[in-house]
C-alpha cells in the first residue's frame, strides 16, 4: 500500500535510519503534563531490555499547542546509570510529527503503523501518553512476546480501580469476549504490542476515514487481530492509572466512536463470529500482583437523573427496536428510589443485542440510535456502582466475569435474528 | 321554406360537421400522443426501476439515513420505487399537457399556459415542504438525543422546537415560492421568531438570572461533586 502520511522530514529520518528491529508510538494531544514521563519509560525500557536492538521512538501528535512535541523532543535520561547498570551508549532513535488525516487517535495509529512498515521493524508497541504509571517493564512485557514468543499481537492486562474502563467492562469485553472467543480482558486497553507482520496488515485495510480513525481503533486492532486468526496473548502490566481522556471529547461521543466500531466489526466478521462457540483464556505473561489504586468519585445522583431524562425523552425511538419487555422493565426502573436502581446483567445484555440487530438492519439513522445508548450506559453504571459499592476486586472480577457468562448464553439468539 | 331550413339547420350543421371533422385530426392526435405519453411513462418508470436496483440506490438511501426518513414520513415504499414512480408520472403529465395543446383550442390553450408558468412553483414548493419535513424530524431528533446526553432538563422542549422552527422555515420558503402573501408571510415568520429568540432572552435574563449564575459558576469554578469514572 502506498504511504500516504509520510512527510519529507519523516522520509528524511526513514531514509537516515534504514530499517529496525523495534519501534514504540506514542500518539498524543496536548499531554504536555504526563508525556515526558512516558518517553522516559519508553527509552529506559528499550535501553534495559532490548540494548542489542536498533530501536525508533514515533510520537504522532495531533496539533498540540501545549508544547507536547517539545517535551518529547527534549526530553532523554541525562543519567541511565541511575537508572541502569549497564546500558547502551546509542539511545534509541526518536522521531516526533503530526500525523495528517482525521483529527484522533487512530490516525496517528495509521502513521506509526506507516513508518514501521517502511522501517520493516520486527516489533511494535504503542502507549497512550497520559499514562502515569507507565515503568520501562510495560515495553518488555508488550515487546517480548513478540520477539521471542512469535505472538502477533500483545493485548494489556491491567488492575485497574473497579469503577475505571467501565465501556470496557459492561460492553466490549463482554460481547468481544462471547463474539470471537478469546478472553482478552482490555481489548480497548490503548497499550498494545503486535508484530511488524500484524502492523502491514493494519495497513491494507481501507478504514481510516471511518470511527476506526478516532476512539475505534483500539477494538478495531484487537478484533481485526482475533478475526483473522493472527498469534494473540496478553501481559500483566499492573496498574493503569492516566488522565482523562480528551476532555473536550464527551462521553456520548467516546461511546458512539467505540460501539459503532465494535458494531461494524460484527458486520465485517460475522461469518466469524458466528462459527465461533464458548471462549478461551489467551497466554498471559508477567507476574500478577496486588497493586493500590486511586480511589474514584462517582456522582450517581447525577447518573440516575440522566437515566430517568433518557427513559422520559428517548422511549419513542428504543420502542422502535427494542422488545415491549425491555421498555417496559425501564419504566419500571425509572420511578425506583436511588437505593432500589437496578438494571439486571440479563435486561442489559438484552439491550445490548437489540441496539447491536437495529443497528445491522439500520431500523433508524445509526448515530441516532447509538448516540441514544447513552441515558442507559449511564444507568447501568449506575446500578453496577450501586450493586458493587461494598465489593472488592475480585468480587468484582466475578460480576464481570458472570455478565461475560450471559453474553455468551445470549450469542445464539443473536445470531439467529441477525439475518 | 327550404332555403329557411337550408339557413337555419343544414347550414349550422354543415359548419359544425366541418369543424368537428377539422377537430377530429387534432382530437385523434391529441389521444395518440396521450396513449404514448402513457406507454413511454410506464416504459421509463420500469427502466428506471431497473437502473436504480442495478446502482443499488435502496442500500445507499439505508446507508445515509434516507429510507428511515420516508420510513418516518409514513412512506413505505423504498427510495428506487418513489423515484422511478415519480418519472413516470413526470412523463405521463408532460405528454398529457402536449396532448391538449395540440387540441388547438385557444380557451385550453390559454389556461395551460398560466397552468404551465406555475406549475414549477407548485413543483419546488412541494418538494421543499418534503425536504423541511424529513429535515425537520432528523434535526429535531438530533437535538432531543444531544440534549438528553447532555443532561438539559428541557430536551424533549428543544427538540420539538428545532423540529417546529425547521418545518416552519421550510413552509415559509414553500409559501413564498408559491406568491401567497409574500412579504407578509417573511415579515410574520421574523417576527414570531425573533420574538421567541427575545422572549427566551428576557427570561434568561430576569427570570432565569440566578440559573445563569449558577451556570457560570459552574463553568468557571467547576461542579462541587463530579465523576471521575474514566470510561475507555
Amino acid at each position: 500500500m502506498a504511504s500516504t502520511v509520510i512527510g519529507n522530514e519523516i522520509q528524511k529520518w526513514i531514509d537516515e535510519i534504514k530499517e529496525a528491529d523495534i519501534l514504540v508510538g506514542i500518539p498524543s494531544y496536548n499531554n504536555a503534563r504526563t508525556i515526558g514521563h512516558v518517553v522516559r519509560a519508553v527509552q529506559a525500557g528499550l535501553a534495559k531490555y532490548f540494548p542489542e536492538r536498533k530501536s525508533v521512538l514515533v510520537n504522532s501528535d495531533g496539533g498540540s499547542t501545549d508544547g507536547t512535541t517539545e517535551i518529547v523532543q527534549n526530553t532523554t535520561i541525562e543519567d541511565f546509570q541511575s537508572i541502569l547498570l549497564h546500558h547502551r551508549v546509542e539511545p534509541a532513535f526518536k522521531i516526533a510529527t503530526s500525523y495528517h488525516g482525521i483529527p484522533g487517535k487512530g490516525s496517528a495509529f495509521k502513521t506509526i503503523f506507516e513508518i514501521a512498515d517502511a522501517l520493516n521493524v520486527k516489533a511494535c508497541a504503542v502507549v497512550d501518553s497520559d499514562l502515569r504509571s507507565i515503568t520501562p517493564e510495560w515495553i518488555e512485557l508488550l515487546i517480548k512476546p513478540v520477539i521471542e514468543g512469535e505472538f502477533d499481537y500483545v493485548a494489556p492486562f491491567y488492575h485497574r480501580h473497579k469503577y475505571d474502563g467501565t465501556i470496557t467492562n459492561s460492553i466490549i469485553y463482554p460481547l468481544t469476549r462471547a463474539l470471537y472467543g478469546k478472553r482478552v480482558r482490555q481489548p480497548i486497553g490503548g497499550d498494545f504490542g503486535f508484530s511488524g507482520k500484524l502492523a502491514k496488515f493494519y495497513l491494507t485495510k481501507d478504514v481510516w476515514e471511518t470511527d476506526v480513525a478516532r476512539y475505534g481503533i483500539d477494538i478495531w486492532m484487537t478484533t481485526t487481530a482475533i478475526a483473522n486468526n493472527f498469534k494473540i496473548c496478553q501481559s500483566f502490566l499492573g496498574a493503569k492509572i492516566h488522565d482523562p481522556k480528551d476532555p473536550a471529547a464527551d462521553l456520548s461521543a467516546m461511546l458512539y466512536q467505540v460501539v459503532e466500531s465494535a458494531f461494524d466489526l460484527m458486520e465485517i466478521y460475522s461469518e466469524v463470529w458466528k462459527k465461533t462457540k464458548g471462549s478461551e483464556p489467551v497466554p498471559t505473561f508477567g507476574f500478577q500482583y496486588a497493586v493500590g489504586l486511586e480511589p474514584v468519585q462517582v456522582n450517581l445522583d447525577r447518573m440516575i437523573d440522566k437515566f430517568r431524562l433518557g427513559i422520559k425523552e428517548l422511549m419513542g425511538i428504543w420502542k422502535e427496536f427494542l422488545s415491549a419487555q425491555i421498555t417496559d422493565f425501564l419504566c419500571k426502573a425509572e420511578g425506583l428510589p436511588k437505593q432500589e436502581f437496578y438494571l439486571p446483567d440479563e435486561v442489559w445484555v438484552d439491550i445490548i443485542c437489540s441496539f447491536a440487530l437495529a443497528a445491522h438492519k439500520k431500523t433508524i439513522n445509526k448515530e441516532h440510535l447509538l448516540k441514544s445508548i447513552t441515558p442507559l450506559y449511564i444507568g447501568r453504571t449506575a446500578s453496577f456502582v450501586l450493586e458493587t459499592w461494598d465489593s472488592t476486586a475480585s468480587d468484582v472480577e466475578e460480576k464481570i466475569e458472570q455478565l461475560c457468562k450471559i453474553f455468551e448464553d445470549k450469542k445464539s439468539q443473536l445470531s439467529e435474528k441477525w439475518e | 321554406m327550404d332555403s329557411f331550413l337550408q339557413r337555419v339547420i343544414v347550414e349550422p350543421f354543415n359548419r359544425f360537421l366541418d369543424r368537428v371533422l377539422q377537430f377530429l385530426p387534432d382530437l385523434l392526435s391529441s389521444i395518440l400522443i396521450f396513449i404514448a405519453g402513457i406507454l413511454l411513462g410506464l416504459l421509463l418508470k420500469n427502466l428506471f426501476l431497473r437502473i436504480f436496483s442495478a446502482i443499488k440506490m435502496d442500500k445507499f438511501s439505508q446507508k445515509y439515513g434516507l429510507a428511515e426518513i420516508l420510513q418516518k414520513s409514513g412512506i413505505k415504499e423504498p427510495l428506487s420505487v418513489i423515484l422511478s414512480r415519480f418519472i413516470g408520472w413526470l412523463t405521463i403529465i408532460s405528454f398529457s399537457i402536449l396532448s391538449l395543446h395540440s387540441l388547438n383550442v385557444p380557451a385550453v390553450e390559454g389556461i395551460l399556459e398560466k397552468f404551465i408558468l406555475y406549475l414549477p412553483n407548485v413543483f419546488v414548493a412541494a418538494v421543499i415542504l418534503f425536504l423541511g419535513y424529513l429535515l425537520s424530524n432528523f434535526f429535531g431528533r438530533a437535538a432531543l438525543i444531544a440534549s438528553v446526553n447532555a443532561g438539559i432538563k428541557i430536551s424533549g422542549l428543544i427538540g420539538r422546537s428545532v423540529k417546529l422552527t425547521i418545518f416552519l422555515l421550510a413552509v415559509t420558503m414553500a409559501l413564498e415560492q408559491l406568491g401567497i402573501g409574500k412579504g407578509t408571510i417573511v415579515i410574520a415568520f421574523a417576527i414570531i421568531f425573533g420574538g421567541i429568540v427575545l422572549a427566551l432572552a428576557i427570561a434568561f435574563g430576569l427570570g432565569g438570572k440566578d440559573a445563569a449564575k449558577e451556570y457560570l459558576e459552574k463553568k468557571i469554578k467547576g461542579e462541587e461533586k463530579r465523576d471521575d469514572i474514566k470510561h475507555l
